[in-house]
């Protein structure tokens, strides 16, 4: 008799959140992982899209600041994970970098998650100090060519936005400019309002406000398309420097092995939430959009990650710059 | 007649009911979490920042951001002066002094003496803010990497007046601040120092770990080894409230550590930080007894405190005018702003003047609010002093924990804790102090990257230091305090100072 | 003995200094060193390190002849138990999870002084508890987990 009741409780206890978890997930908070410190653009991105995953969800949706070298700390973390999909990762363009960036990594960037969705891409912009003398990109080009050993370059440190898109910017005009590195964005920008030093490349997080008030100059953006935001800003292929085309894309993960369908159910809400009227107009005043829903797909970020890590990889190796 | 036009729309913003309820909620939770052992302002800020989002309104939830901000900061404070953990760079320096004052009993009075000294400084800073932000702005523009490399060695040479003992042990702390400061990923080419192939310290070292472990921890070893013979480690409490000649001697200081940190306050990155060190330097040259300081000094609570306090508010205008953030407490402030639907940038004034006049009346609010708050709660924190002490060391040490694993769910800084606190212990028993060492931590990544970074611009042209004028006369400065620190006379002073403590 | 004294506590002080210059020396000459205008990243560091030795030696020199103070009792009871305290919690707050673990930091800081008793202990210990779990977690909503993995059956 007694054996009979162990045996009932035991497969009660079994059963139940068996087949609850299999229905109903989420039936506790989910957490996003942020790699980076509170504050900065991809927190803010994620605190946004959080707070609309939670509306779809029906749960809370946390979002915990795991910052440190580059973004790897916090993707490490959620590579080691249970892959339950209460513990996800929301990571920028870094994800593919970082595969370059670092040698010894303790996870691999394509096999140690499994995919959700595309977030957003943001673009990015040439500026320099407001007395730059160049009028326009292709003047600008030239004058950076012709001035080689004097322009300088700043950038947020290494494997941030506006450093990979120095470098770029360095390969795709064939040539080397004296790199001025900064330990974040803030000081970078303070000595190039302070014209202390010439050119930058960064997010449109970071710049349109500036732009607009005429505290720097802007030569082109880095998108396909014009900006809404800076109508009179052209993109660098109109200007004749297509391989500049680039965007700090977002990208929200979950650990390898996440059960199919509860991945699919993040997706879905990645979709709604990136349709959410406050996510859009908030996105819009950082001068980016939310991605389409054909790109809030596993496939597409997947295709993302790996074209990302093949075009950077020559171009970071090329550079020799490694951050560890 | 447009600033005062501005600043009736601010307080018309600021004075409504809610907003005033915010500012008041934020003080109290800043003050109750930042009071926390552990707990400095940037984590306070992390913990608390969510809260404000459930405001609806932009203007609101930044009101309550900033009472938040000051109530950790005096929260900080506190835990300085009432336990020897201060939860960031600039409250150390308030430790040295106010810890000393509760020790002799006269933990109110400091507790008075740090708000009030806030209060004044806080005062003026906003109206600094309020008349000045463009032009203090354009001078903050004109700092480069040779300026702050000069600024910095200003900071270090003063810095030997912090130590109270030896000049050479003083000056060798500093360099092992300056060595840890620089334990990290080298931002020039990606190396990492000293990380012992550890990559949870790529980022370098916390400070609040470092600062926690050597004042804090390291207190309480040393109260341990007496554990047996003493009752208690703080003599009676006698008056909360400074003395008519305490409060005499308290106004100069206040002034003088009100102008530097409003002075200081404005360079984005690290000058906020010297401020406070600054003025305790100056107080204790200028003092008819410098003897005192380091056992207890007023002064040394009062200067320190409003440098730190008008720095703080100063630090505000790069922010606002600019859109840029000082330091990690601003760069929080401005992912809030941006999930409220405002981006900082250089257009906030002109286009919501509503917000960004009702910010600055706020900050004097907000600090009107932590006098308001803060005086009664005075008699609350004196009592938990008499609190035995060995039921305070599991609670400090359970708070400290969370408080420094919070900030990044770092593992790796708690074991820098207990690091820090074994080596703060054995610097204590060596007689080295600790508070150059935390300078020269702050200090020291600064003062390389501008070094390397100033020789980059300059093509590797050494002379930039001189030639460019604000540079040239910073380095002056550091020239004539050294030449003040090493002077025949004051040096008889200083081994009197020496023998009368050995 | 007599008219030859050294101050120990300084003697120590300056072998100290000396040995950290040493440890962050070596690593330095590890790394590039670059010139004075172009710096690499170890040369800051090691200019550092051999003025930390040197000051090492002043503080030896002048240790040989003073009298000093004698070091003192060590507090090798608060060395064993506070200071493993926040390592405790490092490893287990996502293991055992966050209830389990802040309990056991504050209980193994508790004994740390002798005038402790184990009931006293406990009730602080899940007093602390109590507190941070309505603090952090309830009002804050902080991100920890309960009751970890470990725990789980």
């Amino acid at each position: 008799m007694k054996k009979m009741w162990v045996a009932m409780l035991a497969a009660a206890a079994f059963a139940v959140p068996s087949v609850a978890g299999a229905q109903a997930y989420p039936e506790r908070a989910v957490t996003i992982v942020v790699p980076f410190s509170a504050g900065g653009p991809t927190d803010t991105v994620t605190r946004l899209v959080a707070e609309a995953m939670a509306k779809d969800l029906g749960q809370q949706v946390l979002v915990e600041n795991v910052g440190g070298a580059g973004g790897t700390l916090g993707a490490a973390r959620v590579a080691e994970a249970e892959a339950d999909g209460y513990t996800l990762l929301l990571h920028h363009i870094g994800m593919a970098t970082s595969a370059t960036l670092y040698r010894k990594l303790p996870y691999d960037p394509l096999n140690a998650f499994d995919y959700v969705g595309l977030v957003t891409e943001v673009p990015m912009t040439i500026v320099a100090r407001k007395d730059f003398e160049p009028q326009d990109f292709k003047a600008f080009i030239e004058h950076v060519k012709a001035n080689k050993d004097q322009v300088t370059v700043a950038n947020a440190g290494i494997g941030a936005a506006s450093h990979l898109c120095g470098m770029l910017f360095m390969s795709a005009i064939e040539t080397p400019l004296t790199t001025v590195p900064y330990q974040g964005t803030g000081p970078a920008m303070t000595d190039l309002l302070g014209g202390q030093v010439d050119i930058m490349c960064d997010q449109t997080t970071n710049t349109t406000k500036q732009i607009q008030g005429g505290t720097v100059k802007a030569y082109a953006v880095t998108t396909p398309e014009r900006l809404d935001v800076l109508p009179d800003l052209p993109t660098v292929t109109e200007a004749g420097l297509p391989a500049l085309e680039v965007s700090v894309w977002h990208g929200l993960y979950a650990p390898k092995g996440t059960p199919p369908e509860v991945v699919e159910r993040l997706s879905k809400s990645l979709q709604t939430a990136l349709q959410d009227e406050n996510v859009v107009a908030r996105f819009g005043e950082l001068g980016t959009t939310p991605s389409p829903q054909e790109d809030a797909t596993p496939q597409a970020l997947k295709a993302k990650l790996e074209t990302e890590i093949n075009r950077w990889r020559p171009i970071i190796e090329a550079a020799g710059v490694y951050a560890d | 007649m447009d600033l005062l036009q501005n600043l009736a729309l601010g307080f018309q913003t600021a004075s409504t009911l809610w907003n005033l309820l915010f500012c008041f909620i934020g003080v109290l939770l800043g003050t109750l979490i930042g009071v926390l052992p552990g707990i400095g302002a940037t984590a306070t800020i992390a913990m608390l920042l969510p809260i404000t989002f459930q405001i609806g309104d932009p203007v609101g939830a930044l009101i309550m951001l900033a009472g938040i901000y000051y109530g950790a900061q005096y929260g900080g404070s506190t835990t300085a002066i009432l336990i020897n953990m201060p939860g960031e760079s600039s409250s150390a320096v308030t430790a040295l002094d106010g810890y000393q004052m509760a020790r002799k009993g006269r933990a109110g009075a400091a507790l008075a003496t740090a708000a009030i000294g806030s209060f004044v400084a806080g005062t003026v800073a906003t109206g600094l803010v309020a008349l000045f932000a463009p032009p203090l702005t354009a001078i903050a523009l004109k700092f480069g990497a040779a300026e702050y490399f000069s600024l910095m060695i200003v900071g270090l040479v003063s810095s030997v007046a912090l130590a109270h003992g030896s000049v050479v042990k003083a000056i060798a702390m500093v360099i092992i601040g300056l060595l840890l400061g620089l334990v990290g990923t080298d931002i020039y080419s990606g190396t990492p120092r000293f990380t012992f192939g550890i990559r949870e310290y790529a980022d370098g070292l916390n400070f609040v770990a470092l600062a926690v472990g050597v004042f804090g921890i390291a207190e309480i070893l040393r109260n341990l080894e007496t554990d047996r013979t003493r009752e208690v480690i703080v003599a009676k409490v006698s008056g909360l409230m400074p003395t008519r000649d305490e409060l005499r001697r308290m106004v100069a200081p206040v002034l003088r550590g009100t102008a530097l940190g409003s002075a200081l306050g404005v360079l984005p990155g690290g000058g906020a930080i010297l401020a406070s060190f600054a003025s305790y330097t100056l107080e204790k040259r200028v003092a008819d007894n410098p003897s005192e300081f380091g056992q207890g000094a007023i002064q040394g609570v009062a200067g320190p405190e409003s440098a730190n306090n008008a720095g703080a508010q100063t630090s505000f205008i790069p922010m606002l005018t600019l859109g840029i953030p000082a330091n990690p407490v601003m760069a929080l402030m401005i992912g809030a702003m941006i999930i409220q639907g405002i981006v900082p940038g250089p257009n906030v004034a002109a286009e919501q003047p509503a917000l960004f006049w009702g910010i600055i009346a706020s900050m004097w609010i907000g600090n009107l609010m932590l006098v308001i708050l803060n005086l009664p709660l005075i008699g609350l924190w004196v009592k938990l002093l008499t609190i035995p002490y060995y039921i305070l060391f599991p609670i400090i040490m359970a708070f400290c924990s969370i408080g420094v694993y919070s900030v990044n769910s770092n593992v790796y800084d708690l074991f820098f804790v207990a690091f820090a606190g074994l080596a703060g212990y054995v610097f204590a028993k060596l007689r080295c102090e600790p508070a150059p060492l935390l300078l020269g931590f702050v200090l020291g990544p600064l003062l390389e990257e501008n070094l390397r970074r100033a020789m980059i611009l300059s093509r590797g042209d050494p002379t930039t230091f001189f030639t460019r004028p604000i540079s040239a006369i910073l380095l002056l400065i550091a020239l004539a305090v050294l030449v003040v620190v090493f002077l025949p006379a004051v040096r008889r002073k200083r081994e009197e100072v020496f023998v009368e403590e050995a | 003995m007599s008219g030859y004294t050294i101050d120990r506590v300084n003697l120590a002080c300056g072998l100290l200094f000396i040995a950290v210059g040493a440890v962050f020396g070596y690593q330095s000459v590890g790394m590039e060193l670059g010139t004075a205008l172009r710096m690499g990243p170890g040369y800051f560091p090691l200019v550092l390190s051999g003025v930390l030795m040197l000051l090492g030696v002043v503080v030896i020199l002048q240790s040989i002849r003073a009298e000093g103070e004698a070091l003192g009792a060590i507090a090798w009871r608060g060395i064993f138990l506070i200071l493993p305290a926040p390592i405790f919690f490092g490893l287990t707050v996502r293991g055992l999870g966050f209830l389990p673990a802040i309990f056991c930091t504050a209980l193994i800081a508790s004994f740390a002084s002798t005038r402790m008793n184990p009931l006293m202990a406990v009730l602080i210990s899940a007093g602390v508890t109590v507190f941070s779990y309505l603090a952090f977690i309830y009002a804050l909503g902080l991100p920890f987990r309960l009751v970890g993995p470990w725990l789980a059956f």
